[in-house]
């Protein structure tokens, strides 16, 4: 009565043929014993089979979401310098990615639903990732912080444009059944009407600030390289003339009274969080200041282009 | 002049929300404390039943009533307040106490208890989902706005732990001499465990406390083996 056999949708599978019971021909034999609960707990079946299944696509979708974000990061690190602009390679390489998220934001939209956002929002953790790589980008485009709302903006976008290149390839792929050409994405066409009220994974505000969390180490990571590269300590494009142009070091300390005099939430990983940004900022303060004491000491041409000095003015 | 770093705005609206969010943290904690209190107390009353021989059970669950009763007060409050935000958002902090909660609704019902008028109190009934919440008066199982409710899962733990303390109750029914008692909770905890088995569990708390339940079975099986080895079985006793 307890091994019942079934198959991966949970329907009962057939008993097999030549079971001790005989006369089995003329009536289906029901091996499960069935008693005043059995439909109560088969209704909870459905619904838990549900719930698996959104959870498990929700998994997949943001595993990969995440493995590309990362990757978006990896890019964004070759930038050497804060400038309007990403040098072209890199602004490629992170639409292609960006344009893949889009895809697979799109695929979970509709099981993030009101909801079900919160519920699967462990499952959800690459919207930190992405939160840190978005964060990234538009400071090393701007120079400052991107804000909860234009970020949100951004992601949901995101989602929409994911969901009209869906639903374009997919008429694409209908029409060009006897082709060999496959689908090119056209970056200029307005979204299908449908797209406007597709539904879109939302952002909350635990995701944005976490994802601070760990722009500050990206930030750290651009710091170092690019100091020891330009010998210079990053500063917005253009921003050389002013007596003393605002560099990635007080950007990072700024970050970091932002955070701490936001109330603290309890719990690990924010402080687990607090703990690696201080240190990350603790270590770009060193860089600064040796760029300033030891800085100048380095012979000219040691760096083929060194353009800006921070110590110059001090 | 670059613009600043960090827009003043970004600040306040964070704090904002952070600041509320630690308000409902507070707010839920005050209620929550309080509903287990009441869980405890009645968890605790219930437990009585081990001791208390079958016929005494009716003044046993006129006591039962009062907690009970506060305990629907607190849950009423919890979704009030729940509702305001989003429901898994907060979920954690509540729904081991809710668990309990509908375990002790359950127990009381099945030794006799939580009669209604559509449904008259009697010894070995289950109460469904469906007639828990309408015991708290709140919502169940619901999907498509974000409302405080009771969810499927919390209630098959609650389950799991109403056949885990009938098996406890199998063996003290018996030292109180009630033995078709315990010949019923086996036929009852083996219903319960069959219908488990229609599950497709995943590995998460539910698999691990729904395997608890063999256990549970393997408990009141022993008890019925020990009486018919020695003929103790009551004589009406069908299968």
């Amino acid at each position: 009565m307890s091994g019942q056999k079934r198959d991966y949708n949970g329907v009962e599978r057939k008993p097999h043929e030549g079971g001790q019971k005989r006369g089995g021909g003329q009536q289906k034999t029901v091996l499960v014993v069935r008693n005043e609960y059995t439909p109560m707990f088969e209704r909870f079946r459905n619904e838990l089979d549900q719930h698996h299944e959104r959870r498990e696509k929700i998994v997949k979708a943001s595993r990969d979401i995440t493995a590309l974000s990362k990757k978006i990061i990896f890019a964004l690190q070759r930038v050497r310098k804060i400038q309007q602009d990403l040098p072209n390679d890199i602004k490629k390489t992170m639409d292609g990615f960006l344009d893949q998220i889009a895809q697979l934001l799109a695929t979970v939209a509709q099981e993030t639903q009101g909801i079900n956002r919160y519920r699967y929002d462990h499952q959800l953790s690459c919207m930190e990732e992405l939160v840190e790589a978005l964060t990234f980008a538009h400071y090393l485009k701007t120079q400052t912080l991107v804000s909860y709302d234009q970020l949100s903006a951004d992601i949901e976008e995101l989602a929409r444009r994911g969901a009209a290149s869906k639903s374009e390839q997919e008429t694409k792929a209908q029409a060009d059944a006897n082709n060999d050409e496959t689908p090119v994405p056209e970056p200029d066409q307005p979204p299908k009407h449908k797209a406007a009220d597709a539904p879109v994974v939302s952002v909350t505000e635990q995701d944005y600030i976490y994802g601070i969390f760990d722009l500050t180490g990206e930030m750290m990571r651009f710091a170092t390289t690019s100091t020891a590269l330009t010998r210079s300590l990053a500063a917005a494009d253009g921003d050389e003339t002013s007596a003393r142009p605002r560099t990635i070091l007080q950007d990072m300390q700024e970050l970091r009274s932002f955070i701490e005099m936001l109330p603290q939430k309890k719990g690990k990983s924010w402080s687990n969080k607090l703990g690696v940004l201080r240190q990350s900022v603790r270590k770009v303060e060193l860089i600064g200041y040796g760029m300033v004491v030891r800085g100048g000491e380095r012979a000219e041409g040691w760096v083929p282009d060194a353009e800006v000095d921070v110590d110059e003015e001090e | 002049m670059a613009p600043a770093m960090i827009d003043p705005q970004i600040f306040d609206q964070l704090k904002s929300k952070l600041e509320e969010d630690s308000k409902v943290h507070k707010s839920l904690s005050e209620i929550i404390d309080q509903l287990e209190t009441q869980i405890a107390y009645a968890q605790g009353l219930l437990s009585r039943i081990h001791g208390t021989p079958r016929p005494e059970y009716p003044a046993l669950l006129q006591q039962i009533e009062v907690p009970i009763r506060k305990e629907i007060e607190q849950i009423g409050e919890l979704s009030k307040l729940a509702s305001n935000y989003p429901y898994y958002k907060y979920n954690y902090r509540w729904s081991r106490h809710t668990q309990d909660a509908i375990l002790t609704v359950l127990l009381t019902a099945w030794i006799g208890g939580m009669a209604t008028t559509t449904s008259p109190g009697e010894l070995g009934r289950l109460l469904t989902l469906e007639q828990v919440g309408d015991i708290f008066q709140v919502p169940i199982n619901v999907k498509d706005r974000d409302v405080f409710h009771l969810t499927t899962e919390e209630y098959l733990l609650a389950v799991t732990n109403l056949t885990d303390e009938l098996s406890r109750l199998a063996v003290n029914a018996v030292t109180l001499g009630d033995r078709e008692l315990a010949v019923r909770i086996s036929s009852f905890v083996k219903d319960i465990h069959a219908g488990f088995q229609l599950l497709n569990l995943k590995n998460d708390t539910l698999r691990k406390r729904v395997d608890s339940v063999k256990y549970h079975v393997k408990k009141v099986e022993d008890v019925v083996y020990d009486l018919t080895l020695r003929n103790l079985i009551p004589s009406k006793e069908s299968a």
